[in-house]
């Protein structure tokens, strides 16, 4: 978690201090904006700390009210602000033009009663509909855990319902997605790479990359992942299926818990050190210094013939390239293997990405 | 080598749940659908080649209890190498779970006095201030257990949940007492840790991932070196439970996991089968140690730890 800043509220700021150097640093980078919508006690909160301040799903039961908007930033490919908004906020009390924003996610309880938080969405739909036709409206059915049978009927539901509504204010034409979440699995975590993915404008830049990658490498999959909110920024033209995503964001999570576990306080330093122009004097052989450090890691999967290894290299701060490469590949071909890896960020990708 | 397991505690306390998370590798989410035992549950682990636990998961319900400690009493305790008794934290009726504590032990020091005796104070996650409950807990079992005079050797307490690593930790220190060579593997590992120039190793058991042993820290630590008693003290049981729940993870898409490398920012680390039912974590501090040369080291290594174990 170390690209992580909890500044909350450095943006947030009344006006008249936003001139001090204290947040500068955060005004400097023009930042996405994210709205993050929904009736009180829908789950938004627990969404924006799961994902971005690593909170334990299990803990998100003890998150108090959202009682005023809390912006959050963070940095990743594409700097992001994350507007967590109080249950009762309208458009206007928004405090904001919606042409600011460029994506709502507008969450709601899968066991709620939808007349409400619907009628809600579709005022925001159709004020998004004038002020920002190109805003992203993302609906989050939130709570998927909570329901087994009745899931899918609830989650078909309210999109009918939401449809009908538009289609008789006449606003059909705003376009809209619906996603089934829940904090519990890795839904969350996919659907926002999704919301994500729209945003990210040096996407079809990523996505060769990662294509020509897969071509090379004989990988049939690979990612490239935010490493702390484990949030895929962007992924190789094959499709993407659920299981896979869901192994890759598992591995990525061990080896996030497996970092501090074995850390001394100077471990981290010494080892990232540059090597040094000169050995030390002490020392009359040769120092062994590795050009440049590149985390990495790979487990192999499934000990026969054919096995799979998942492979994870870090590649900039905050992101990191997961991919699944044959097992024969790996063992046999891993100079190579790395240097597409290492070829990967100075194609400029690393310049774009830091 | 059969060593008898007892796992013994109120209905509901959670004992299937946690044989369930240690033995056949479940997550923790899906302990719900379990559902009550009947009578007795035997299982046998087969754990490092020749030591076979059996495993005794003794319904909690007060039937079965009275049974047990009356008709069955003597095909019950007879031969018992460790007693497990789990106590819900949140228990209503702590009273009558201690007094039927209080004859399983009187059982056991009967037919086998010379048992081991754990308590694990289950369900800890329900609490809110962990600590103070845990030591209040531990103190009034512990005055339970002496009460009953000196014939029963040890009785050592550990706060459980399935939740977190806190399982491992106490399940860890179980199977200890019952290797018999422990301290022999320990040497060895020592030895092994030095041959790779790391700061550790650590030796689980395959199904479990529970700890077998670890190498004991080096004795003139070169002074660069990382400083040992700086690292997390919960790291072992800690890492049993993160490969845990990887390995859940790559069952749930038909894939077994194998073995893992890792050269983070931090340190260097290659977790591989040792023999046949252990796996081995090297922990590396120096930046110049490559993970392919403690992959061979593993290899050159393995068998001499399966003529300790005695497979060969």
């Amino acid at each position: 978690m170390t690209g992580q800043t909890s500044n909350y509220g450095a943006t947030s700021a009344p006006p008249h201090q936003r001139t001090q150097s204290s947040t500068s640093s955060t005004k400097a980078v023009a930042r996405t904006k994210i709205l993050l919508l929904g009736q009180r006690r829908s789950g938004k909160t627990s969404i924006k700390e799961v994902l971005f301040n690593g909170l334990p799903p299990k803990q998100t039961f003890f998150l108090e009210t959202t009682m005023r908007i809390v912006k959050h930033t963070y940095d990743t490919v594409t700097p992001l602000e994350i507007w967590d908004c109080p249950g009762n906020i309208t458009v206007d009390t928004l405090g904001a033009p919606l042409s600011q924003f460029s994506a709502l996610i507008f969450v709601i309880d899968i066991r709620d009663l939808y007349k409400q938080p619907i009628s809600k969405l579709v005022e925001f739909i159709i004020a998004a509909y004038h002020d920002n036709p190109q805003l992203l409206v993302e609906v989050f059915v939130h709570k998927a855990e909570k329901l087994q049978d009745e899931k899918i009927e609830n989650f078909r539901q309210i999109q009918e319902r939401v449809q009908d509504h538009l289609v008789e204010r006449e606003c059909e034409q705003m376009p809209y997605n619906f996603h089934l979440t829940s904090v519990y699995d890795h839904s969350l975590h996919e659907a926002f790479s999704k919301v994500l993915h729209k945003l990210v404008h040096s996407l079809p830049f990523f996505e060769d990359l990662l294509n020509v990658f897969c071509a090379n490498s004989q990988s049939p999959k690979a990612f490239l992942f935010d490493v702390a909110s484990r949030l895929y920024v962007a992924t190789d033209a094959s499709p993407v299926d659920s299981a896979t995503h869901n192994l890759c964001c598992d591995y990525l999570s061990m080896l996030n818990a497996f970092g501090p576990l074995y850390r001394t306080p100077t471990s981290r330093a010494t080892r990232l050190r540059m090597p040094t122009a000169e050995p030390p004097p002490d020392n009359p052989l040769p120092v062994q210094t590795k050009d440049r450090f590149y985390p990495s890691a790979a487990a192999t999967l499934h000990s026969s013939a054919p096995g799979t290894t998942l492979t994870y290299h870090l590649i900039t701060p905050h992101l990191a390239l997961l991919a699944l490469v044959p097992t024969g590949v790996y063992e046999g071909r891993r100079g190579l293997l790395e240097y597409n890896v290492v070829f990967f960020p100075r194609r400029g990708a690393g310049d774009m990405c830091s | 080598m059969k060593k008898k397991v007892l796992l013994m505690g109120a209905s509901g306390s959670g004992k299937t749940s946690m044989r369930s998370l240690i033995f056949s590798n479940n997550p923790a989410s899906l302990t719900a659908r379990l559902g009550a035992t009947i009578d007795v549950e035997q299982n046998h682990v087969r754990f490092l080649g020749d030591l076979i636990l059996n495993l005794w998961d003794c319904g909690g319900q007060d039937a079965f209890m009275d049974s047990y400690l009356t008709t069955q009493r003597s095909t019950i305790f007879q031969h018992v190498g460790v007693l497990i008794y789990v106590f819900d934290v949140e228990t209503n009726e702590m009273h009558k779970d201690l007094e039927y504590y209080r004859d399983c032990l009187d059982g056991l020091r009967q037919f086998s006095p010379e048992a081991a005796v754990f308590l694990l104070v289950h369900k800890m996650d329900l609490v809110r201030d962990k600590d103070a409950t845990y030591e209040r807990k531990k103190k009034e079992l512990q005055e339970q257990s002496e009460k009953q005079g000196q014939a029963i050797t040890s009785v050592t307490v550990f706060g459980t949940s399935i939740y977190d690593e806190s399982l491992y930790r106490a399940w860890s220190s179980i199977v200890h007492t019952l290797i018999p060579n422990a301290s022999v593997l320990s040497k060895h590992l020592t030895i092994f840790a030095e041959a790779c120039s790391a700061t550790e190793v650590i030796l689980f058991e395959r199904t479990t991932f529970l700890v077998i042993a670890t190498s004991s820290p080096p004795r003139s630590p070169p002074p660069e070196a990382a400083p040992f008693q700086e690292l997390e003290a919960t790291r072992y049981e800690r890492t049993s439970e993160l490969i845990k729940a990887f390995k859940h993870s790559c069952s749930r898409v038909r894939e077994e996991f194998h073995s893992l490398e890792m050269e983070l920012p931090e340190f260097s680390a290659v977790l591989d089968e040792m023999t046949k039912n252990t796996y081995v974590l090297i922990i590396v501090h120096d930046p110049t140690i490559e993970t392919a040369a403690l992959k061979l080291n593993i290899r050159m290594a393995r068998r001499k730890f399966e003529e300790l174990q005695g497979l060969t």
